[in-house]
């Protein structure tokens, strides 16, 4: 049965970013900036108290083993499984297809709650450090409240109407969050490529939603899932790929995922939040809350897996030449979740969901470093001319180093605990293609090695360059205002022992916790064997990169490979933006010149024009009956009373 | 059946609605032009009386009625335009007031 601390927590969760934002937006200009920063933190703490509180409750409550199982009910919900639907009320109805406002909470969402709120709100603190003189400071604490509240929709939300309102929701708010600085075109363009790319992947969910109320009648997830097993296989697949399309636009996957490295445009919390640690890992979230229809449509949930190993290469090769630091730990997300749709795509899901949730640790680690180092740089976001920033930012650097060891995957930080069980449970499957998946994850070990490591040697250590010297200032003698160092030591700590939470061969509490939402797929359960060879080559892979890395950029002994081929196709990202400009703007530009010449121009231009000056003539040639004698008018009227008599006469 | 036959009456309604608006048309002082105005609506009146008797029906004699409300404001309004113009020293010849000419 649902228990109030669920349903309060739950709620409570919800609506205290959403009071968040309104409260800023309503105060506006009467309160100082920098209250606008706390009432944003707060709210945002509140909502992870909520979530601790809904944590509580699900803990609490004894779960069956079987999987939602609820029957929606405005007045009375029953539930009979893990997940407990709270329901507002009927939110929309059409004969016999309704929809509630209800939230569900179940393990699956609780975690996702918590990770949400809880490194959310140290992002938000951290902001009011990073955002400390900018302009307009309230309108950014407003947007990044209500990203918290959009994005808490998305993974409480219990069904999947309001899961793609959350969706939605947090498109804007990307949108409008990574076009923040206004006044730079280059923002304002990246915030729009977010949107394009992100609202194709929406309209292939709704498709896919569409296709399951006609065949279901039904969004909520227990009654649709359960009538996925007798749709047709095409039905199914279709949906399952209208979802897939979701989720790799939002978690920028291979072939939508030109947005994100743009979207490094917006300020670096926001880079932080939205694009490494919440957002653009809801694709993951999407598989893992819809894997029954993921599952009848194998295929598809294979195609995803690929779709994962696909992009988890390219980005990491891609990362290896970008000289913007923050564009790099964009590509090495990339990398990331390519990683977590490879173990969501094979059906592991709890590994995913456990990636899920150390990247948000270590992920937001690296961007509020890099974010201090920008900070203390006036700016500066070439590494090229970063060298040595170390010996001046003590503190940064250990905490840069402590994210960037937990991304390679190096025991003990947590990037290992994580990682190695996905890439485990590719070897599980034991097919061909599960030793391609395998041997991708291993490879994109090694790249992630070589990228983060030439990061790390190209920024921190060594003799601080002129550039530095030159720049470089201090926060009241401090690296940064205590409200950005708390957060990051926070994290650093997190990044470090987040793992430990589960290491797959002997102690899985992670898993366990999952198994009633999101239970792993036998086939891709890997034998304690298979975890260890795993976890020996991933790390000697990690170690191989940092090796490389640091032979060329430390030592200099190794020189970077000439293939200027290789380079150029590197730099340009595959052409996947000149790829898409070829394909879909310039014919879409061409039409639209044509349709300008031979349309626009000589008809819907000239008909207003024509218009006014046919009735310009007709006036002017009806104005001389207006002579302004009286008695003219009068013969006039008397010339149209004997002619109405004249009529009358006539029809007699 | 008491004096002449109702055909006398409109006859003279007709002549005198025939003098009434050529004054209209041809004359020119303002005055005379409200006086030719007062004819052709006597004119209609005493049509309308003739025939409201030749039927048996009391509309027409109601109509009558209206007419001459109707006629009393007409005349103070436009006698009141007359005063104003001559008190303004303006001519009275309605050619002279052409001033909407389009």
């Amino acid at each position: 049965m649902l228990n109030t601390s669920e349903i309060a927590g739950s709620w409570l969760c919800l609506l205290a970013p959403l009071g968040g934002t309104i409260l800023i937006t309503l105060l506006g200009t009467r309160i100082p900036r920098v209250a606008a920063g706390w009432i944003a933190t707060t709210s945002v703490f509140v909502a992870f108290g909520g979530a601790i509180w809904a944590f509580v409750g699900v803990h609490g409550n004894p779960t069956d083993a079987s999987n939602v199982h609820c029957v929606t009910n405005a007045a009375n919900p029953v539930c009979g499984g893990s997940g407990e639907i709270t329901t507002a009320w009927t939110w929309l109805q059409s004969g016999s297809f309704h929809v509630g406002l209800s939230l569900l909470v179940d393990p699956l969402s609780t975690v996702m709650m918590l990770i949400v709120s809880g490194v959310g709100g140290l992002i938000v603190l951290y902001s009011i450090g990073y955002m400390d003189g900018d302009d307009e400071e309230r309108r950014y604490f407003a947007y990044i409240s209500f990203f918290v509240f959009s994005m808490l929709l998305l993974v409480e939300g219990g069904n999947l109407l309001l899961l793609l309102a959350g969706w939605g929701l947090v498109g804007l708010s990307s949108y409008l969050l990574i076009g923040f600085w206004h006044e730079r075109p280059s923002a304002v363009q990246a915030a729009k490529k977010a949107f394009v790319m992100n609202a194709f992947g929406d309209a292939t969910m709704a498709l896919a939603f569409f296709i399951l109320i006609a065949h279901t009648h039904s969004l909520a997830f227990a009654t649709s899932f359960a009538a996925v097993p007798h749709l047709s296989g095409t039905a199914v697949d279709l949906v399952a790929l209208g979802l897939l399309g979701g989720a790799a636009a939002k978690s920028a996957q291979i072939p939508l995922q030109t947005w994100l490295p743009d979207a490094m445009e917006g300020p670096t919390p926001v880079s932080a939040l939205i694009h490494a640690a919440t957002m653009v890992t809801a694709g993951v979230y999407l598989i893992a809350r819809t894997h029954p229809i993921f599952e009848q449509a194998r295929t598809i949930e294979l195609i995803a897996a690929g779709t994962g190993a696909l992009t988890l290469l390219v980005a990491g090769l891609i990362a290896l030449v970008q000289t913007d630091i923050k564009r790099v730990i964009a590509y090495s997300t990339m990398s990331q979740i390519g990683y977590m749709f490879l173990g969501a795509g094979v059906g592991a899901y709890s590994s995913g969901m456990f990636h899920l949730m150390t990247h948000a640790f270590f992920k937001a680690l690296l961007f509020m470093t890099a974010g201090l180092a920008i900070h203390a740089l006036a700016g500066e976001q070439d590494i090229r001319n970063m060298r040595g920033l170390g010996r001046l930012m003590p503190f940064t650097k250990w905490c840069f180093l402590a994210g960037a060891l937990a991304l390679v995957g190096i025991p003990p930080f947590s990037g290992f605990f994580s990682k190695d069980s996905i890439v485990a449970s590719t070897a599980a499957l034991g097919t061909w293609y599960g030793w391609i998946f395998w041997v991708c994850g291993i490879a994109g070990a090694f790249l992630t090695g070589l990228y983060t490591f030439r990061l790390w040697f190209l920024v921190f250590p060594g003799e601080p360059s002129p550039f530095v010297r030159e720049h470089h200032h201090k926060h009241h003698g401090r690296e940064g205002a205590w409200t950005m160092l708390v957060p990051v030591g926070v994290l650093a700590v997190l990044a470090t022992v987040g793992g430990w939470l589960q290491w797959s061969p002997q102690w899985h509490p992670f898993s366990n916790w999952l198994e009633p939402a999101a239970r792993t797929l036998a086939v891709a359960a890997p034998t304690n064997t298979q975890e260890y060879y795993t976890s020996v080559a991933t790390v000697l892979a990690g170690l191989a990169g940092i090796a490389v890395a640091w032979a060329i950029y430390s030592e200099r002994k190794l020189a970077i490979p000439a293939a200027p081929f290789w380079r150029r196709t590197l730099e340009h990202k595959f052409w996947f933006d000149e790829l898409y400009d070829a394909v879909f703007y310039k014919p879409a530009a061409v039409f639209a010149a044509a349709l300008r010449r031979e349309f626009e121009e000589p008809v819907v231009l000239q008909t207003g024009p024509d218009l006014g000056r046919t009735t310009l003539e007709t006036g002017g040639f009806v104005r001389r009956i207006q002579t302004g004698l009286l008695r003219t008018y009068v013969l006039f009227l008397a010339a149209g009373a004997a002619g109405v008599v004249l009529a009358f006469l006539i029809a007699k | 059946m008491l004096g002449p036959d109702v055909a006398w009456y409109v006859a003279v309604a007709a002549v005198l609605f025939g003098i009434g608006a050529l004054g209209v048309l041809i004359r020119r002082n303002t005055l005379v032009v409200l006086l030719s105005l007062e004819l052709m609506l006597n004119a209609g009146n005493l049509a309308l009386i003739a025939l409201s008797r030749h039927w048996h029906n009391g509309s027409g004699q109601i109509f009558a009625l209206a007419v001459m409300a109707v006629a009393a404001s007409e005349v103070c309004v436009g006698l009141g335009l007359v005063v104003a113009l001559n008190r303004r020293r303006l001519s009275l010849d309605v050619d002279t007031l052409s001033e909407l000419r389009g």
